[in-house]
């Protein structure tokens, strides 16, 4: 755990977060007092059936939402005491975004959709790194063409490189295969691996493929918005089995009439 | 940012394309009204006939107004143009040409005379002014036929003349002059140097001195310099020796007050009308630039929380949109010059043409309402981009990873606080036009009050859209079926955007039906009132003058006439006492005969005896007597309409309707005060015991016998007057006409942006089954709904501020006017929203079902 004074080994801590939804009346609890951190150099796959608090989780470990408790530690800072430019600074500066789709500005080239974070933060990007991340996505060829002209893959390939220019404390990827076929998920999530084995990067990935979670270092499961287990250097089977087993018991929970996924009184 | 935002400019080109149109047109429209208020600040009237003479002398038509206050502080100097031609000394002319580089001194006067049609001499054709030939060498008019008159009897005609009448040099035409209708030898045709406002008739020096309206008075000098002679210099030097006879010297384009004295109260009347509709013009683009760009901002919603997501301050997302906004402004902007010149001198030839002003004024503008114009286009670009850039500030990254779903909360600070404010606003205005303002003024301040109420309305526009969804949504399933039940579930979540294509539907119905309706209440309260204060029967008008001298007694000995009164209209100005309540426009002045308006108008008489109006004597309306603090039997000091100063015995005091508010002056008093010189007019009552239709036999009989003499009866008094005032409502329905175009254009831009944004979601229908046909059914009853909404708020909105306006100026709380006008403005709202809703979505639908169409835009 974080000790002030010390630099942490945690890229990410999270501390009895809690997460609602929805009016007084309908209420949803979507992180229920969640602890859990995430090691520098680290790449961890988030699981857990639909609705357990994954997407939740990452948006509040990433800044993109306030807990309603609890605290987050991002690069040693709490997330809870900065204001919103301070925190949009934070993702700027530390922390990059691969979402499932929808990822880049349409209006811009590869190039310029990579070095947007740099832009933003009014830094003037280094030509020859940008470079060589974009050749080591393999688009190369592609420097000047719009997210238009791109298949889903090669826009996936940006936004990494997007996320990996900046050299992020953290970089967070929702579903990022989920909207691609078998090949190319498996392209995308070997330059994900690569990038944590080879450039020490962090990345914290939520998932429901058992196969994208096999690549990861580390698969954490949700229920309910609590942490309900984890696995070190998982199989696909593995992974799977946890899944079912994860699924078998929401369900039962739900007959037995005791608190069904996320409500509360 | 500029760079980021220039590259998304280049991307969005439907955003773009919208939000540049509405900027162009609006600021080409405030270009326009720009360039007519500067002609109407420093009205410009070309010299025509006089305008080969350098320097022109005439009568100072200038009037400084008592001070309302004197000797205080805030001592107020209003200024005023006299209303009737003030006339020189014809002996002034020797003293002109005794100033040294004087070659050439030439009198100038008008005289009335009237060309009949036909033979009979029943139609008149119209006015021509009949001036000696001598002052034809001005213009300059040259003989294209003939010679010049010499001798008594003898006639120029100009071409347009000559070829209405058909008369050619050696014919005879019979021209209405003084003393009556007299036949002339036509000895020439001449034709002018230029472009000529009225028809000429020149006579010979001899007739001309017989015929002049004011007798050893001239209307204005033409003075020719000697060669080599400085006019400027020239005319300065004529100013001293003329100096003390109310004259000025004129030179270059300021000759042209000379020859039309009146012309420059046409500015006035410029000013206003392009302040109002300028102001309207500005309000409207602030709208619908708003609601472009704040569609188009709403429409990136996700492209701008992806920004806020990868990093962008709140700030910086606030300056892109901002940025944005201001590049397309100096585009549009900057492009509006062409068109918005155009469009002014358009408009104002059409003003012209509607007989607004004189048709001598000259359009002119030069850098400054460009300059104004791209100002206000500039600040209503930030104005806009301002609010959008607040609402994309507040963007939560988080949405760049959710479904788009539709904000909760509308009801911002800002929409509640400027919704407020624009309401007391509206309300207020509205206050005052029911309190304060009459009349054609009503307007300046009716318009602004209801775009203010309607921009109350657009502000809380969503959160009324989203109730008139919930309303209508039982009887639009109901009466469409599945499209029905589609479009309304639509319309359950899309709420937001929606309401963003009503607001332009129900703006340009709140213009139209308000503008429209205010205009034909007004005009029928006009109306009403002019006929309940008509005083006449029937009307028997002169073209030769002779009413002084012996129609009117010969009306009155005709059978059947119970009273026959003079009548002649001026202005006079109030200065011994002055009266702080007088404005330019001075005290109406009507000529009349005493003995008969003591008959009819014994029923506004508050005190006195109208039977005494007899020399130099008034009756004045109640009103201003108060305010002068004078009763009857005190003497008054008036100023004239051509500046005479008289002295008038008070002899009684009148109880009048407002608008019709005049003081009556014996004819024989007023008329020779008069441009014309004489009263032209006699009204005429029916005695006891005789109808109507008795007394306009016999008049027509007289009209019958006496050249030049035109009987009308009451209606054709009361349609006369109608035309008039339609006139001036021509004027507003082209206005109006010009900013519902673009409203309509806006309600287009809108619909078409956010139907067009929709691809991927009737591609998800097709994809579902749905036949183009049905898709396009969907968008019908969706387009309706928005149509509907927009409808009855506009209605609304109208109907609120008509009701008290139309109680104001009619003491009716209903509105006057055809329904078919609001039948018109429906039809073209909904034909207008549904095209703009169908034609994209035709475009979108039009191609092959594939998968392609899901793509994210």
């Amino acid at each position: 755990m974080y000790q002030s004074g010390q630099p942490s080994t945690d890229a990410v801590t999270l501390r009895s977060v809690t997460k609602f939804y929805g009016g007084n009346r309908a209420r949803v609890v979507a992180l229920d007092g969640i602890s859990v951190s995430f090691a520098r150099g680290s790449f961890t796959a988030v699981m857990g059936p639909s609705g357990s608090g994954k997407s939740t989780l990452l948006h509040c470990a990433a800044g993109l939402d306030q807990p309603d408790s609890g605290t987050v530690v991002l690069a040693d800072q709490d997330l809870g005491r900065l204001d919103e430019a301070a925190l949009t600074r934070m993702r700027r500066d530390h922390i990059g975004f691969i979402f499932q789709q929808f990822n880049l500005l349409p209006s811009l080239d590869v190039v310029d959709n990579v070095t947007l974070p740099l832009r933003l933060a009014g830094k003037r990007a280094d030509p020859a790194l940008v470079n060589r991340i974009i050749e080591q996505v393999g688009l190369g060829g592609r420097r000047g063409h719009r997210p238009g002209e791109l298949s889903g893959g090669q826009q996936q390939r940006v936004a990494i490189a997007r996320a990996l220019v900046s050299r992020p404390h953290v970089t967070f990827a929702d579903e990022p295969t989920g909207a691609l076929d078998t090949t190319s998920a498996s392209e995308i999530l070997d330059l994900l691996r690569t990038a944590v084995r080879a450039e020490r990067q962090t990345i914290v990935m939520v998932t429901h493929d058992p196969v994208a979670a096999s690549y990861a270092d580390r698969v954490l499961f949700l229920a309910d918005g609590q942490f309900a287990g984890e696995l070190h250097e998982p199989t696909v089977d593995e992974v799977a089995r946890g899944l079912t087993a994860l699924s078998s018991r929401a369900s039962r929970l739900g007959r037995d009439g005791r608190n069904t996924v996320g409500t509360v009184r | 940012m500029l760079r980021l935002a220039l590259s998304t400019l280049r991307f969005r080109k439907a955003g773009f394309t919208a939000t540049f149109i509405a900027l162009l047109v609006g600021t080409a429209i405030v270009m326009a009204c720009g360039g007519l208020m500067q002609t109407g600040i420093s009205p410009r009237v070309p010299p025509q006939r006089l305008a080969e003479a350098p320097v022109v002398v005439a009568g100072d038509q200038h009037y400084n107004l008592p001070p309302t206050n004197p000797g205080t502080e805030d001592e107020d100097h209003e200024s005023a143009t006299l209303p009737e031609r003030v006339r020189l000394d014809a002996s002034l002319g020797a003293k002109i040409a005794a100033v040294p580089g004087v070659a050439k001194v030439v009198p100038d006067v008008s005289i009335p005379a009237t060309l009949p049609a036909d033979p009979d001499v029943k139609l008149v054709r119209g006015t021509a002014l009949g001036h000696d030939w001598a002052t034809a060498e001005l213009a300059p008019y040259s003989l294209t036929d003939g010679r010049a008159p010499q001798r008594s009897g003898e006639v120029v005609l100009d071409q347009a003349t000559a070829a209405a009448t058909g008369v050619a040099s050696g014919g005879s035409v019979q021209i209405a002059v003084r003393g009556g209708v007299r036949p002339f030898q036509v000895v020439g045709i001449a034709v002018a140097g230029g472009k000529m406002a009225s028809d000429a008739v020149f006579f010979s020096h001899e007739d001309a001195l017989a015929l002049t309206p004011a007798t050893g008075q001239v209307d204005a000098f033409g003075v020719l310099p000697t060669a080599g002679t400085d006019p400027a210099a020239l005319s300065t030097q004529i100013a001293n020796a003329v100096r003390d006879q109310h004259a000025v010297a004129l030179t270059g384009v300021a000759r042209g007050t000379a020859e039309f004295a009146q012309a420059s109260d046409g500015g006035e009347i410029l000013v206003i009308l392009a302040a109002v509709f300028g102001g309207l013009a500005v309000q409207v683009a602030l709208f619908v630039v708003a609601s472009t760009l704040g569609l188009s901002v709403q429409q990136r919603r996700r492209e701008v929380a992806l920004l806020r997501a990868v990093g962008a301050t709140p700030k910086q997302v606030s300056r892109m949109i901002t940025a944005e906004s201001m590049v397309i402004g100096v585009l549009a902007t900057v492009l509006a010059a062409f068109p918005g010149e155009l469009l002014g001198n358009w408009l104002f030839d059409r003003l012209s043409g509607f007989g607004v002003f004189e048709p001598v004024l000259a359009y002119h503008q030069d850098w400054i309402p460009t300059a104004a114009g791209v100002l206000v286009g500039l600040l209503s670009a930030w104005g806009a981009g301002f609010v959008a850039a607040r609402y994309a500030g507040r963007t939560r990254p988080v949405e760049a990873m959710q479904e788009l779903v539709s904000p909760k909360r509308w009801l911002t600070s800002f929409r509640l606080w400027w919704g407020i404010g624009s309401l007391i606003g509206g309300v207020a205005l509205a206050y005052l036009t029911i309190t304060v303002m009459d009349g054609p003024l009503a307007a300046s301040t009716a318009g602004p009050a209801v775009t203010l109420v309607a921009a109350a309305v657009a502000l809380f526009a969503p959160g009324i859209t989203r109730l008139m969804v919930a309303v209508l949504r039982v009887p639009v399933r109901a009466v469409s079926g599945l499209s029905g039940y589609l479009a309304m579930a639509n319309a359950r979540v899309r709420w937001l955007p929606m309401s963003g294509a009503v607001v332009p539907v129900m703006l340009a119905t709140t213009l139209a039906v308000f503008m429209l309706y205010f205009q034909t209440t007004q005009v029928e309260s006009a109306k009403q009132k002019y006929a309940s204060n008509l005083s006449a029967d029937a009307v028997v008008t002169s073209s030769t003058g002779d009413v002084g001298t012996g129609l009117l007694d010969k009306v009155r000995s005709l059978p059947g006439v119970g009273t026959a009164s003079a009548y002649v209209t001026s202005k006079g100005y109030n200065e011994k006492p002055s009266d702080s309540g007088q404005d330019e426009d001075g005290l109406a002045l009507t000529g009349v005969t005493g003995d008969a308006v003591a008959k009819t108008r014994a029923a506004e008489l508050a005190s006195g005896s109208l039977n005494d109006l007899q020399g130099n004597t008034i009756a004045l309306p109640v009103d201003n007597a108060n305010r002068l603090h004078v009763k009857v039997g005190d003497e008054i000091g008036l100023r004239l309409g051509d500046g005479a100063q008289v002295r008038l015995r008070v002899v009684a005091t009148l109880r009048s309707a407002p608008s019709f508010a005049t003081a009556l002056m014996p004819a024989g008093t007023l008329a020779p005060h008069t441009t014309d010189g004489i009263a032209s007019q006699v009204l005429v009552t029916a005695a006891a015991g005789t109808s109507v239709s008795q007394l306009m036999t016999t008049l027509d009989g007289l009209a019958q016998a006496s050249p030049g003499v035109q009987v009308a009866n009451r209606d054709t008094l009361t349609a006369k007057f109608v035309q008039e005032q339609e006139a001036n409502a021509w004027v507003n329905y082209l206005v109006v006409g010009m900013i519902l175009l673009y409203a309509a254009i806006s309600v287009v831009n809108t619909l078409v942006l956010s139907t067009a944004h929709r691809r991927r979601e009737f591609g998800l229908q097709r994809l579902a089954g749905s036949s183009r046909g049905q898709v396009l059914g969907v968008m019908a009853v969706e387009g309706m709904v928005v149509a509907v909404i927009g409808v009855v708020l506009g209605t609304a909105v109208s109907l609120a501020m008509l009701v008290p306006f139309s109680q104001a100026v009619s003491d009716s709380w209903l509105p006057y006017g055809p329904l078919w006008i609001y039948a018109v403005v429906v039809l073209l709202a909904v034909v207008v929203s549904m095209v703009a809703t169908l034609f994209p979505t035709w475009l979108a639908v039009r191609g092959k079902t594939s998968i392609a169409m899901l793509s994210p835009e």
